[in-house]
């Protein structure tokens, strides 16, 4: 990729950031609407350096952009980008941009993960990032199994009481709402910690073996997973998705993170230098 | 000391009776009172509530109160005793503890369970302690049912579900959302029923009550009890999504709540779910609503079946406690006989003891200056005789205690030893 066009991605990215930050926040219940007029300014600015940059590439190499995985994603970035511009435009959607906020983030991370900076200055930096992204990771899957539990005691006492069974109605489960809050908050605690844990472990990725990781399964598994997660969490905040299709939907994410897990068992070999 | 419970409840006496022999609030103080200054009476309690009407007394041993009890409900009450007498009951000593245990834990009432005795029996209790005519051991009675009754309801835990339909409505409404506050509610058709059920939410917690009603009148009039607000019949939809529960019994003769209204309703209310108490015959609800996510639909039939598993779940909850009950009438009984001798081994002992220090000082001028050795074995000595004097006494005080009859064996271990009274 060429120079220029990899340092306007970046700052594209940093920009992009501010969004996942606003939907980050947005997600904890923690909606500010001024953050939300500082991130979606920075997004318009992202999306013009992201142009930018790709017109940059297209000039360097007269070809469509999409060589490798690094410029597919980059590019893939900037149309969701601009899909997302289109139907703010016009609809005044902002719901979507739980949605495309990180997902654009992150298309443009991976994208400019395509030129891997200079290697560790330090092992001890290394160590600790790595270790920053697999507590991350733990703590999440914590907060999914949180969910997961309190989505299968949902769903047994939505079952209940809809069938109407008498004496089944009243005994020792929390109320419906309890548990549907319960699996609000565990839900949007783990997206949190996963994306975060996400690019940590991405940028870590990129930095200690360069560009051949992406192309490993095991790495696409997680990311879908992570896709799969970000669907639910839109969903929830913006349809309002809550109660028996919620807690099937968690159950499936986290039955996808398990796989995940499993297949990160073996990854060690990554670890090893 | 005898103890005596004379009354009628829901069972012996029809309501014609109950009214007239209750007591109001402000009179049962002088009527404790009067019904203490009868002749060896020495406690008294006056327990009146709309199921029933109870006398409870204490009287000194040898008294029959039975007839003085009756005299003066008849004489206070103006009704001729001949018209009572038929509906009254009599409970003494050992059966009347258990009549007052079962009343407190709530197996005597009408509805097995109901938690509203315990609160008027405390009542009654407070009101004849801050008068005087509670003392000794009527005390000792009431504190014990009053712990029978907490615990025969957490063991048990026989007051737990609703046996009425409004009620099970507010236990299955907790159910769904927690806590009922700020809950809304929308209640359409304005009858006794809903009326009741909208009472029991608000009191709940839900103070947030609408009123929809095809005449406006009453509409006004239901909405004035719980401050609620009027929406109009027609528009009654468009304000469905804020709702979070809604109780329908209105007399339209057709579904008023459509199926495909009702997702559209959820829709809006972005899924929060959604509470539908449908309690009209003819039904006002589409019963196929209930098969919308997050939307729980119950009808007459389904809150009258919950009542019925849960008065069955009573029956066997009641049996429990009788158990608990039976129990702790014998503990009490136990109790009481050995309240009712201990003056007498006490006193038994202390005499024994006097007469032995008297002997010790009377010997001791004629035994001359004694080694310490000497002085043990003569304190053992003395000691040994008198506690095996006093075995036999002592142990027939204990078995003769509580039987019929055992007062005159108590007099005559009294007389024999010369025990001061």
């Amino acid at each position: 990729m060429h120079d220029m066009s990899i340092i306007w991605l970046r700052v594209a990215a940093v920009l992009y950031s501010l969004g996942l930050v606003h939907v980050l926040l947005t997600v904890l219940h923690r909606k500010r609407e001024g953050l939300f007029r500082v991130a979606i300014g920075a997004f318009y600015t992202g999306v013009v350096l992201h142009v930018v940059s790709i017109t940059e590439l297209i000039a360097v190499t007269d070809r469509v952009p999409a060589n490798d995985f690094y410029e597919s994603a980059s590019l893939c970035g900037l149309l969701i980008a601009l899909l997302f511009l289109f139907v703010y435009w016009r609809y005044r959607y902002e719901g979507l941009a739980v949605f495309t906020f990180p997902l654009v983030f992150l298309l443009t991370l991976f994208g400019e993960l395509g030129r891997p900076v200079a290697s560790w200055s330090n092992p001890q930096l290394r160590d600790a990032w790595l270790l920053v992204h697999v507590v991350l990771i733990l703590l999440g899957y914590a907060a999914l199994g949180l969910t997961a539990v309190a989505s299968m005691l949902y769903l047994v006492r939505e079952r209940q009481l809809k069938r109407k069974v008498p004496g089944n109605i009243s005994n020792r489960l929390p109320p419906l709402s309890a548990l549907d809050t319960l699996m609000a908050r565990a839900l949007s605690i783990g997206f949190v910690l996963i994306t975060l844990a996400v690019i940590a472990g991405s940028t870590w990725a990129s930095i200690e073996v360069g560009t051949s990781w992406i192309r490993d399964p095991r790495i696409v598994i997680s990311l879908l997973t992570w896709a799969l997660y970000l669907v639910v969490v839109f969903f929830r905040i913006t349809a309002g998705w809550r109660g028996r299709k919620a807690a099937i939907m968690v159950i499936a994410l986290v039955g996808c993170s398990a796989v995940t897990w499993a297949a990160h068992t073996g990854l060690r070999t990554l670890l090893s230098r | 000391m005898r103890f005596l419970i004379t009354g009628v409840n829901h069972r012996t006496a029809p309501v014609e009776v109950r009214e007239r022999l209750a007591f109001d609030q402000n009179s049962i103080g002088a009527a404790l009172s009067d019904l203490r200054a009868c002749a060896g009476i020495s406690e008294s309690m006056i327990l009146s509530t709309c199921n029933r009407v109870e006398l409870a007394v204490t009287a000194e041993d040898g008294v029959e109160p039975s007839a003085s009890v009756d005299r003066f409900l008849s004489e206070s009450r103006k009704m001729q005793l001949e018209r009572i007498a038929p509906h009254l009951y009599h409970y003494e000593d050992e059966k009347a503890i258990h009549h007052v245990f079962r009343v407190a834990a709530s197996l005597d009432s009408m509805v097995v369970g109901e938690p509203q005795i315990l609160g008027q029996l405390k009542t009654a209790y407070a009101i004849a302690k801050a008068n005087g005519s509670i003392s000794g051991l009527l005390d000792v009675i009431l504190t014990r049912a009053f712990g029978v009754a907490k615990r025969v309801r957490t063991e048990t835990g026989i007051g737990e579900n609703a046996v009425s339909v409004s009620y099970a409505a507010v236990e299955l409404a907790r159910e769904i959302f927690g806590s009922l506050e700020n809950k809304k509610v929308l209640i359409v058709g304005a009858g006794k029923m809903s009326e009741l059920a909208a009472r029991h939410l608000h009191r709940s917690g839900a103070k947030d009550i609408y009123v929809t009603n095809r005449t406006y009148e009453r509409a006004q009039e239901l909405a004035g009890l719980f401050k609620g607000k009027i929406v109009e019949y027609d528009r009654f939809l468009s304000t469905l999504p804020e709702i979070d529960i809604l109780i329908a019994s209105s007399g339209a003769p057709h579904y008023i709540l459509k199926k495909t209204e009702m997702r559209r309703v959820i829709d809006a209310r972005k899924n929060r779910p959604m509470f539908l108490i449908d309690i009209a015959v003819p039904r006002n609800i589409e019963p196929s609503v209930n098969e919308i996510d997050n939307v729980f639909l119950y009808d007459i039939d389904d809150l009258q079946r919950v009542v019925e598993t849960n008065v069955g779940e009573r029956k066997k909850r009641a049996e429990h406690a009788e158990r608990i009950v039976d129990e702790e009438v014998e503990r009490m009984v136990g109790r009481l006989r050995a309240r009712e001798i201990a003056p007498t081994i006490v006193s038994l002992q202390e005499q024994l003891e006097q007469l032995r220090m008297a002997e010790i000082a009377r010997m001791r001028g004629k035994l001359g200056p004694l080694t310490p050795q000497q002085e043990e074995a003569l304190d053992a000595l003395t000691r040994g005789l008198i506690n095996k004097i006093a075995h036999g006494p002592i142990s027939e005080l204990r078995r003769q205690a509580g039987q019929p009859g055992g007062i005159h064996i108590i007099e005559a271990i009294r007389k024999v030893f010369r025990l001061e009274n």
